[in-house]
């Protein structure tokens, strides 16, 4: 499997380090319910089908990077810098 | 005491004890690969702070030319330049490590500037049979049509962490590494351009005294 980097460029995942689904946003701090918390700590859909994932670029850049693929058949459909999807979450939310 | 201290504490070049100068490898015909040894080189850091490029570039526009290298790229004059290493953040290099003594002053609130001259080992690949030795190390396309003059990867090799970039169509590169690696990476650059026969220079004969 190779992922496209968004800086380097296409690489082998070897170069890559997973984290996992991309989704979870964590809840805020003293705010949050036990349950919330849960939900987000231990709580993982696994779809068969397209999930938005991070990955980590810790062999190149050392960017964290959004993947959406497939699970079925581990197509990449996008690749974009966490950061920028962090920022697009605040912005909306600001809105 | 003094005359102990003095010879406990001497400059040592990365490479020092690690390559040895002279043609090694696949002896038939002319060295296919040449190694040369970088040292005394300037590298910094630049990490640019948030929203401040437009003052970073006009910071450097007089040392390092109008514009900041995009991603994966290095815009060198000479042995100057800056060379794209992530977003946001590039290594300048300079002839000597004085050449860059005033950045982090220039460019305070700008951007946070790391030395790393005696950080990195860096060696010069240049012959006619560089590209083929090089690929053999990185899953990265060198095809000039795909990586030409001016480019830059961060990548590894042999699950060492290296950056290198090319400086003209030669091909020739300048490949870095943590300079606690330089060993191991030696070891790997050995094996990779024996098939080839290479050949190993210093670049300052002064600072490597190599047995």
């Amino acid at each position: 499997m190779r992922i496209r980097c968004p800086h380097c460029g296409e690489r082998d995942n070897g170069e890559f380090s997973y984290l996992g689904d991309a989704a979870p946003v964590r809840p805020e701090g003293l705010d949050a319910s036990a349950a919330a918390m849960h939900d987000y700590v231990y709580l993982r859909d696994n779809p068969a089908g397209t999930i938005r994932e991070l990955w980590y670029h810790a062999a190149g850049c050392r960017s964290w990077l959004v993947v959406t693929r497939d699970t079925r058949t581990h197509a990449i459909e996008s690749v974009e810098p966490a950061r920028d999807v962090a920022r697009a979450r605040r912005s909306g939310e600001a809105a | 005491m003094s005359e102990a201290m003095t010879s406990l504490w001497q400059p040592r070049g990365a490479w020092e004890g690690v390559a040895r100068i002279g043609r090694s490898g696949a002896d038939a015909g002319p060295a296919g690969v040449r190694l040369t040894l970088r040292e005394g080189f300037g590298l910094a850091t630049l990490i640019v702070a948030e929203g401040k490029e437009a003052d970073l570039q006009t910071a450097l526009a007089d040392r390092f030319g109008p514009s900041l290298p995009e991603a994966g790229t290095a815009i060198l004059k000479g042995e100057t330049g800056l060379v794209w290493s992530a977003p946001g953040q590039w290594l300048a290099v300079a002839p000597s490590p004085r050449d860059l003594r005033d950045l982090p002053e220039t460019l305070r609130g700008i951007a946070s500037v790391t030395e790393q001259s005696d950080s990195r080992a860096l060696v010069r690949i240049s012959g006619p049979q560089a590209r083929a030795m090089l690929a053999k190390g990185v899953a990265i396309d060198l095809h000039p049509r795909a990586f030409g003059p001016g480019r830059v990867a961060v990548t590894s090799i042999a699950h060492i962490g290296v950056q290198f970039w090319q400086r003209d169509a030669g091909p020739t590169y300048d490949l870095t590494v943590a300079r606690s690696f330089a060993g191991s990476l030696w070891r790997w650059l050995e094996h990779a351009a024996a098939e080839f026969g290479y050949e190993v220079a210093a670049s300052t004969k002064d600072l490597i005294a190599i047995g």
